[in-house]
């Protein structure tokens, strides 16, 4: 038999490269979502539209992560006094972290400025568990 | 209106699939931030045997916001006051938008079964409470079985 490739669809998906992800003591359920907005890491926060590079996520020196969209909103509000809304202990980023590079200095500054208004809360955040079709 | 974020559409569908024993939540069909509560009792309280209706309000905020609860059926606890306020540090500074409405609920039904008259709201009770327990927790539990039903 002989087959001819007529198209090729190449079909890739994506997830945060999350140190220590493949431990295999990982708890199954709540531990895939941000710990705010409970959507998918891989998905956005409920201002976004596009999971990715547009929507961050980022990893707290506690090991807790977060879209850095809905942590930068919780480090904002006066009741936060900086802390980590899991643990409760101050919140900073894990240093030497790949997918925190670039967002060190939002953070770092954070602090510093006037609460942010509150995110359109769209419904656009309907795009879990992305998998891109790439034609 | 705007939209509902998805976070409180999921936290409402488990209240209903997966609800907290002795703990009810609805939403109002009018608004859906709006919930009518009931509570439970905690067996071995003051307020065993009781039902206890609340309302719980979810603002704009909301999870960077607390919950807004409030007691509707009338209570005789020391961090509850007339109007139905309540004292409780998860509602106030101690919130966190990891919690969730199930756990607000659990916490107040929690402060049912351990009242706290040293961090008092209502301070007649409380003080009440402070002079002469045993009279304070049969007065709880009169007006459990006044209007906690």
């Amino acid at each position: 038999m002989q087959l001819e490739f007529k198209k090729v669809y190449p079909v890739f998906s994506w997830s945060w490269d999350i140190p220590g992800d493949d431990d295999a003591d990982r708890e199954i359920g709540d531990e895939d979502l941000c710990g705010i907005c409970r959507v998918s890491y891989n998905g956005t926060c409920p201002g976004c539209k596009y999971p990715g590079d547009n929507c961050p996520l980022v990893i707290g020196e506690c090991n807790h992560n977060f879209h850095v969209h809905c942590i930068q909103q919780w480090l904002a509000t006066p009741t936060a006094k900086g802390l980590c809304p899991m643990c409760r202990q101050q919140f900073s980023l894990k240093r030497g972290v790949a997918i925190n590079e670039g967002q060190v200095e939002k953070l770092a500054n954070l602090l510093l400025q006037p609460r942010p208004a509150a995110l359109a809360a769209d419904d656009q955040d309907m795009m879990m568990d992305q998998e891109f079709a790439v034609r | 209106m705007a939209s509902l974020p998805k976070r409180i559409i999921k936290e409402t569908e488990r209240l209903v699939s997966d609800p907290v024993p002795g703990i009810t939540a609805q939403p109002h069909e009018d608004n859906l931030r709006y919930f009518q509560v009931t509570i439970e009792g905690p067996q071995q309280s003051p307020y065993e045997s009781g039902v206890f209706q609340l309302e719980l309000f979810l603002p704009d905020d909301y999870p960077m916001e607390a919950p807004k609860v409030r007691f509707l059926t009338k209570i005789y606890h020391p961090n509850i006051d007339r109007l139905g306020r309540i004292c409780l540090d998860v509602l106030k500074t101690n919130w966190s938008p990891a919690l969730q409405i199930r756990t607000v609920l659990l916490s107040v039904q929690a402060l049912l079964a351990s009242p706290n008259p040293n961090d008092p709201l209502a301070n007649d009770v409380a003080e009440d409470w402070i002079r002469n327990e045993d009279a304070a927790i049969a007065k709880a539990r009169e007006w459990t079985q006044l209007y906690a039903k």
